[in-house]
Order: structure tokens, then C-alpha cells, then sequence
């Protein structure tokens, strides 16, 4: 048996197959499919959530209604039936677990072939671990576990499902919720809004430096189910933290929705680093299944000298729709975005950043790496914009497309837009397929292609992976090689 | 909103019957497709760094032929080929100056293009946004050159479009360019208002099609009155190894618009579209171009900078297509922009849409303020303040005259200088 599972493994890995791809059976307790008030409503009444909730939900639906979904993403995609979507599910409890025995053994044995790397295993396995990670872990929809809770609480850091701090912090979470993306920023975001189903909050009080990395790792489970996450992190003055955020999701033919909305608020001297690998089930070889992945992520850099820097590395989901942005209100603030977007078979990756320059002497710095490879599109579309009262801002942005294929798209479609003089704005854009000199030295040093590809893929990138934790470093370097896998030769 | 307008132009329509013979189909389908698709408004992503608002705010009526007027303009290269002179959009006769060029190549006004060749009419270019779509509705006239083959004419065409600057006149100017095989016309347009005009707008197209190994040079300068609206475009059409090459120097105008849009059709063909547009207050200058490889082994080259001052907006909408099969595409943009003015704006959007694989495709855009430090390395060198600025603005704009002979660079340099002293920048 033993043999046989390795065997496939084998075949899995050779032929590019997504790894992840399985399926936990674990009872849900569902909300009927479709979108409606009565849906909204016993979303709500599930969370048991406060009154002006249910109602901020109601006038977010409504607002949705009215609105139409963006078309001018360079992505195509069937028409997405909203009312054949469940809006809610949950892995079954009959009360909140209090200790991890009364964790669905299912859901444990789900994070080990997750490969959850890290020493929450051990954590959840009641052991202790050497470093410290914490882990909001999200089951499809609803945090199951918050480990190292304690320990962050000694810090004064608050770091919890949303729907937790709902009930224990409801002034904090009334203060920020949708101030940095207002509810009728888009249609995915009004969406997210109706229906958000669980999701983290962070909060770092003035002066904190968070003593570990926070990370979440999201998985979809339940076919059908779109998963509606909300993170919301404020970083209170002078605290800095650190954020990772990993996805995997099972593999499924029918295409899953995702419309996740992510607000950073840092306040003075704060500084936010969110860091994302994101591997979701990009679908198969000839385009059928997969995520699609609309996600609104903004920061708000409120403060004086605030720092919000956005490390992404894009390698699954059929279709992403993705511009996490850094609004630059504060006087001396920072926004960065490091991306690496890689698309393979007939993923549709729009993805890019906005820095919006308000504050006097704001500087941000974009750098974004596409690799598009079989009959993939990948496209950058940034904003860049100085407004006229802000003074001396700096930006410089840097995209790189490589093509890997003949048969794939790379787009650059940067926008512009200045309306102060001291203002600096440099950008610089390439775009070229890996040269048969390259491959042709790895290739004489006994590489095979694949192999000397991933190699100049990786070297391509290394401006970006640098900024990843080492933990997600590492991950990130093996998931482009697994992603491009296939496409040449 | 603009169902007033379109009845205005429909009626519009009708009266010009007649003033190119042949053209009416064309123009009514053409109107029809206009009125579908309505005219521009800042929410059309190719119109949304412009001021639109005249499209939809004035309902223009068809310029006037002045009587026998006196144009005092002087041509801009002295050692021209020909001069052709337009006023309010008609061509005139009298005023122009074409004897030498009828020898060599086919010069004839647009209106009697279509009279002895009907057919031709399927050739002009039709589609396109509201505004290409009201020019051929309502063109007026233009010129049709052809150049036969193997022919080059070295000095220059001048087209002079002279506008009295009636208040809310139109007038659509139709150019059609044939440049035969290994052929070569060199083209200066230059658009200028009379001192006193009012908000007239000038809406004009040139279309051409660049033969194999033909070559296609077209200088634009436009100085229009202070109160007009500018908006153009070129559509060309480039075989193999054929060359197009075209520079703009914008000045004049509340509001103007170049737009190129290229089509490289044949193998080793280039392209290159460069401009400069200085901003003045209440300016709204705007370049836009969509070259699109459709082979292989073709390149491309854009420069453009622009300069804008207290209250005066530019913008650069650049767009490079490489075709799936068009491989070993060289494509490049430059654009870079100066704000005098925290009261100024500059707008950019390089894209590149690129579906082959085997390409070298780059574009860089900056946006910033003069140099302090190289102002100070001047001054230090005993250049004073307002020289220093001159040097290092005409330094700037110079870039993307590199492809201009040398007699109009002059010209052009001299228009940027006086741009400059105007302002009494320093």
C-alpha cells in the first residue's frame, strides 16, 4: 500500500499534478445555497453576532445588489451564478473545543496532509515547540483553533477569529472595520461584506513589537463553498508585526469563489509586513476547476512614518484578481509590494498594487515579477498616484514579465498619475523569455530543462523572495518550481 | 445628454452630401456606428486622463470657407517640396503651392478622390471611438497623396491648417497617404489659429498605408488659438521593411489629442512615434498611441516628454501589442514628464500587451521636477538661474527630437525656447 501511495506521489510530482489535491469529509452545517436576506441573516444569527453587524451586513447586500462585477480585469471567466454558491459552512461542533481532543480528528489529520510545516503541529499535538509561530488556522470559514493565544495576550497582542473579537472587542473592531475599504469600494468587497464568514483580527498595542510571527493558513474545503475571509490588523503606534498568510485548497471540478477583503491600519511609526504564498488549486492541465480568487487587500498607513510592506508570491488559483494597495496618508510613510505572480496551463493572474501618495514625504517601491508559462495570462496593473498637497514623494516600480511558453500572455498596464512636482516617480517594465544562452550554460553544467529553469526562475525572483520569511522562503522557492513544472520542453 | 448633439450632427450630415462625392454611404454608416457608441466621456479608459467635456458641453457646426483670406504664416522648413494650405478645414487653392510635387507624385483633394475611382471609397478608414467615427460623418476634406513607387521626395510637404477660429465650429479633415514601394514622402503638419479665435475644434485623420520597404515621415507641430480643441489621430499601415516615423510637437489649444495607432503588417518594418507636449495653464495636452505587431521581426521605438505647468495637465496612454505570432518584436517606450507646479499634473500609462514569446519589449516613465542639483551645478558655472532651466528643459525635449532633420529641429528647439521665455521660467 505503502508502495503504491509513494508511487503515485511520484507520478503526481513528476507530472506537475496538484499535491494537495483531497478532500476531508467533515459534516457542514449549511446554509442553504443562494444569496438572500433570510442567507445574511442566519449567517448572523450563526455567529451570533450583534445587532449593528447584522444591519452594517443588510446595507452591504443591498449595496451589492446595485452593483455590477468589474469587466475590465484581463481575465475571462464563465459567468459566476451567485445564487448557486453555499455562503456558509462549518465544520460541525457542538460547542467551541476547549482543548484540541475535542478537535474533529479529521481536521487534524486535514493539517497534517496539509503539511502544516511548522511547530504548530506539535502545538496541537500538545507538544512544545523550539520556535513560535501562531496559527489562526481557518477551516473552511471558522477558526478552529487560535493557538499561542496566552502568550500573545502577555504581549497585549490580540489575535483572533474576527467573529471572536466581534463579542470580546466590539469598540476596536466598530473603530476599523471597512474604514480602509468602504463597503462599496468594489463588488467583491461589498460581496465580502453581505456574507463574510470568519476571518482574523489583529491588534498590536503602541510600542509592541509582536514576539512572533502570525500566520493563518486558509483551505477550502466543502464543494461549492465560497469562502468569504475578513482579516482586519491595526498596528497600534510604534508596534510592528509580522503576517503570513498560506493557501491550499482541495481539488475540485467546479470552480470556487473567493472573495477575501484584507484591511492593515498602521498607525505612527507602526510597521505592518504581510507576507502571502498563495498555492489554491490553480485547476487542471486543460483549464477545467480551480479557484477564482478576487481579493481586495488595502493598508492604510494612517500614521507618521508608518510601514506597510506587501510580499506576495502568486502561484495558484484559476483566475486571481488581486491589488493589494497602500494608501499613504501619513507624513514620511512607507508602502512596498514585492509580487511574484506565476501562471501555468490556463491560469489568469491580474494582479498588481496601487500607492496612493497623500502624506508629505511618502516613498513606496514596487517591485513585481511575472512569469507566464503554457497557455497562461499574467498581467500587472499598478497605480501609482501623488496627490498635489503631497510633498516630495518618492516611487519607484519595477515589472519584469518572463515568458516561458509561446503560447502565453504577459501584460504591463501601469497607471500614473502626479499632481505634485517634487514628486520622483521612476518606472522601468521588461518583459522577455528566458534565452537559450542561459539555458544552454545550466544545461552544460548537467541540468536537465526543468531543473535550469526553475533555476532562472528563481533567480529571476530573488529580488522579491528576499523579503519572505525564511519559513515561507523556502516553501515559496519549491512551489514555483512545482508550478512551472511541465511547461517547458 | 448627447441626443441633442447627434440630431445636430445627423442634420449636419445631410447638408455636407455631396461635398465628397462618393462618401455619403460611408458617412451615414459611419454616423449610425457613431451614435451606438456615443462620444467619448472621461469614463472611457482611453479618454479618461482627457477634458472630454467639450465633446459632450458644445454642439459644433461645420466650419465656414472664409473668402479670400491672407494667411501671413510662414512655412516652417523654407526648402519645402509643396505647401498645402487648409483654412477652417478647405483647401485652398490659391494659397498653396504644388506645382513641383504634381510632376513627381499623384496630388488631389479628397473631394474629387472618389468621383473617378468609387470603389476606393471601402478604403477609408471607418472605425475607431466617437470622434474618428464624426470625422468621417462630417469630413469636409484633405488631401490624397500618392507616391509611386521607387519615387522619394526628399523636402518636405508642408500642410498648413489655418483656422479663423469661428466660435464653436468644427471642421474634419480627412488626409489620405500611399506610399508606394520603396517610396518615401516626408510630411509636416502644422496646425495653427489666428490670434483672436475662439473655442473652435479641429478634428483630423490621417490614414496611410507604408508599402514595402516604403518610408512615411510625419511631423506634426500644433499651435492652435488658446480657446480651441485639438484632436487627431493617425491610423497607418506598415508592409515589410517599411518605416514610419513621427514626431509632435504640441503647444496650442484648451484641450488636444494626437493619437497613433499603428499597424505593423510586414516583417522588419519600424515605427516610431515620439512627441513633446508642454502644458500651459488650463492646457490639457494628450499623446496616445497603440502600435501592434502583427508579425515577426518588426520594432518599435516611442519618446515622449512632456512639461506642465501651473494648472495645465499631460498625459501619455502607450500601448504596445505583440501578436502571438509576432517574434522577435523590439519594442520600446520612453516616457518622462516635468511639473513645473504643484498646480500641474502628468498622467502616464505605458501598457504592453504581449502575447509572443521570443520578444525584447521595455518601457520606462518617470515623473519629477527639474534637477536642483544640476541647476546648481550650472549657476556655479556661471549660468544664470532662467539659462540654466532653458538648457536643461531644452535638453529634456531634445530627446524626443532626435528623429527630426536637422532644419526643423531648429524650429522646433527655437518653439520650446520661446514656450520657456513666456513662461519666464527660472
Amino acid at each position: 500500500m505503502a508502495g503504491t501511495a509513494e508511487a503515485r506521489q511520484q507520478v503526481e510530482d513528476a507530472t506537475g499534478e496538484y499535491k494537495y489535491g483531497f478532500v476531508s469529509d467533515v459534516d457542514m452545517d449549511m446554509a442553504p445555497k443562494g444569496l438572500n436576506e433570510d442567507v445574511i441573516r442566519f449567517i448572523s444569527a450563526k455567529k451570533n453576532e450583534p445587532e449593528w453587524l447584522l444591519e452594517w451586513r443588510l446595507k452591504a447586500y443591498y449595496q451589492w445588489l446595485k452593483m455590477e462585477e468589474p469587466d475590465w480585469a484581463k481575465v475571462n471567466y464563465p459567468k459566476i451564478d451567485y445564487n448557486d454558491i453555499y455562503y456558509y459552512a462549518a465544520p460541525k461542533t457542538q460547542d467551541k473545543p476547549k482543548s484540541l481532543d475535542e478537535v474533529d480528528p479529521e481536521l487534524i489529520r486535514t493539517y497534517e496532509k496539509l503539511g502544516i510545516p511548522l511547530e504548530e503541529q506539535k502545538v496541537l499535538a500538545g507538544v512544545e515547540g523550539a520556535r513560535k509561530v501562531a496559527v489562526d488556522a481557518v477551516f473552511d470559514s471558522v477558526s478552529v483553533a487560535t493557538t499561542f493565544r496566552d502568550e500573545l495576550k502577555k504581549a497585549g497582542v490580540i489575535f483572533m477569529s474576527i467573529s471572536e473579537a466581534v463579542h470580546e472587542y466590539p469598540e476596536l473592531v466598530k473603530k476599523y472595520l471597512a474604514t480602509v475599504v468602504p463597503v462599496r469600494d468594489n463588488y467583491f468587497a461589498a460581496l465580502n461584506c453581505a456574507v463574510f464568514t470568519d476571518g482574523t483580527f489583529v491588534y498590536i498595542p503602541k510600542g509592541v513589537r509582536c514576539p512572533m510571527e502570525l500566520s493563518t493558513y486558509f483551505r477550502i474545503n466543502t464543494e461549492n463553498t465560497g469562502q468569504f475571509e475578513r482579516t482586519l490588523i491595526i498596528a497600534d503606534e510604534g508596534s510592528y508585526v509580522s503576517y503570513l498568510e498560506g493557501c491550499t485548497a482541495p481539488m475540485r471540478d467546479e470552480n470556487q469563489l473567493h472573495a477575501a477583503v484584507v484591511e492593515l491600519v498602521a498607525l505612527d511609526d507602526a510597521e505592518i509586513k504581510y507576507s502571502t504564498v498563495q498555492n489554491w488549486y490553480p485547476g487542471d492541465k486543460d483549464g477545467k476547476g480551480g479557484i477564482y480568487n478576487f481579493v481586495t487587500k488595502r493598508a492604510l498607513c494612517k500614521g507618521k512614518n508608518s510601514k506597510v510592506s506587501w510580499t506576495q508570491v502568486e502561484t495558484g488559483s484559476a483566475v486571481t484578481w488581486k491589488y493589494p494597495s497602500c494608501v499613504l496618508a501619513g507624513e514620511n510613510s512607507v508602502g512596498e509590494f514585492y509580487s511574484v505572480a506565476v501562471t501555468n496551463n490556463y491560469q489568469q493572474a491580474d494582479t498588481g498594487t496601487k500607492m496612493i501618495h497623500q502624506g508629505v514625504g511618502s516613498r513606496s517601491t514596487i517591485i513585481s515579477k511575472g512569469i507566464s508559462a503554457g497557455k497562461s495570462e499574467n498581467t500587472y496593473r499598478g497605480l501609482v498616484k501623488v496627490l498635489a498637497g503631497a510633498e516630495g514623494v518618492r516611487n519607484y516600480t519595477q515589472c519584469d514579465s518572463l515568458l516561458v511558453s509561446s503560447e502565453c500572455g504577459a501584460h504591463t498596464v501601469p497607471y500614473i498619475e502626479v499632481k505634485n512636482p517634487s514628486a520622483q516617480i521612476e518606472h522601468e517594465a521588461t518583459t522577455s523569455k528566458i534565452s537559450d544562452d542561459q539555458l544552454f550554460y545550466c544545461r552544460s553544467r548537467g541540468l536537465d530543462e526543468e531543473e535550469a529553469v526553475a533555476m532562472i526562475v528563481n533567480g529571476f525572483c530573488k529580488e522579491v523572495m528576499q523579503h519572505l520569511p525564511m519559513e515561507f522562503a523556502v516553501e515559496a522557492q519549491k512551489l514555483l518550481g512545482i508550478s512551472l513544472e511541465g511547461s517547458v520542453g | 445628454m448627447q441626443e441633442a448633439l447627434f440630431e445636430n450632427y445627423e442634420k449636419q450630415v445631410w447638408e455636407l452630401a455631396g461635398i465628397v462625392p462618393g462618401s455619403e454611404g460611408v458617412r451615414m454608416r459611419a454616423f449610425k456606428q457613431a451614435v451606438k457608441l456615443g462620444l467619448p466621456t472621461k469614463r472611457d479608459e482611453d479618454w479618461r486622463y482627457s477634458d472630454v467635456k467639450f465633446l459632450n458641453d458644445i454642439s459644433f457646426s461645420i466650419s465656414k470657407k472664409p473668402k479670400a483670406i491672407e494667411v501671413k504664416q510662414a512655412p516652417l522648413s523654407q526648402n519645402y517640396a509643396a505647401r498645402l494650405v487648409f483654412v477652417n478645414g478647405y483647401f485652398d487653392e490659391d494659397l498653396s503651392d504644388y506645382a513641383e510635387l504634381l510632376e513627381a507624385v499623384n496630388v488631389r483633394p479628397l473631394a474629387n478622390h472618389f468621383t473617378s475611382n468609387p470603389d476606393r471609397v471601402d478604403e477609408l478608414v471607418e472605425g475607431g471611438d466617437g470622434v474618428a467615427l464624426l470625422n468621417t460623418a462630417l469630413m469636409i476634406g484633405g488631401m490624397v497623396i500618392s507616391v509611386p513607387a521607387n519615387t522619394v521626395i526628399e523636402k518636405p510637404v508642408e500642410i498648413l491648417n489655418y483656422s479663423t477660429g469661428t466660435e464653436q465650429s468644427a471642421s474634419h479633415i480627412r488626409h489620405v497617404l500611399e506610399i508606394g514601394e520603396a517610396a518615401s514622402l516626408n510630411i509636416i503638419e502644422h496646425f495653427v489659429g489666428d490670434a483672436i479665435s475662439g473655442n473652435y475644434w479641429n478634428n483630423s485623420v490621417i490614414q496611410a498605408r507604408v508599402s514595402e520597404g516604403g518610408s512615411l515621415t510625419h511631423h506634426r507641430v500644433q499651435e492652435e488659438g488658446a480657446h480651441a480643441f485639438h484632436t487627431a489621430k493617425a491610423h497607418v499601415s506598415l508592409d515589410a521593411g517599411a518605416n514610419y516615423s513621427c514626431s509632435n510637437l504640441m503647444l496650442g489649444a484648451k484641450v488636444s489629442r494626437f493619437e497613433g495607432h499603428v499597424k505593423v503588417m510586414g516583417e522588419d518594418a519600424r515605427a516610431t512615434i515620439d512627441g513633446v507636449a508642454l502644458a500651459g495653464k488650463d492646457q490639457s495636452h494628450d499623446i496616445l498611441t497603440n502600435v501592434r505587431h502583427m508579425v515577426p521581426g518588426s520594432t518599435s521605438d516611442q519618446v515622449v516628454r512632456t512639461i506642465a505647468d501651473a494648472f495645465g495637465k499631460t498625459a501619455f496612454q502607450g500601448k504596445v501589442i505583440v501578436d502571438k505570432d509576432a517574434q522577435e518584436t523590439e519594442a520600446d517606450q520612453s516616457f518622462k514628464a516635468l511639473l513645473f507646479d504643484r498646480r500641474g499634473e502628468a498622467n502616464a500609462k505605458p501598457e504592453l500587451e504581449i502575447l509572443a514569446d521570443d520578444v525584447k519589449c521595455s518601457h520606462g516613465a518617470t515623473v519629477g521636477e527639474l534637477d536642483e542639483k544640476a541647476i546648481f551645478y550650472l549657476t556655479s558655472r556661471g549660468v544664470d538661474p532662467v539659462t540654466a532651466r532653458q538648457i536643461l528643459v531644452s535638453a529634456f525635449t531634445a530627446d524626443a527630437f532626435e528623429r527630426v532633420d536637422d532644419e526643423l529641429k531648429t524650429v522646433i528647439a527655437e518653439k520650446v525656447a520661446q514656450w520657456m521665455t513666456e513662461r519666464n521660467i527660472g
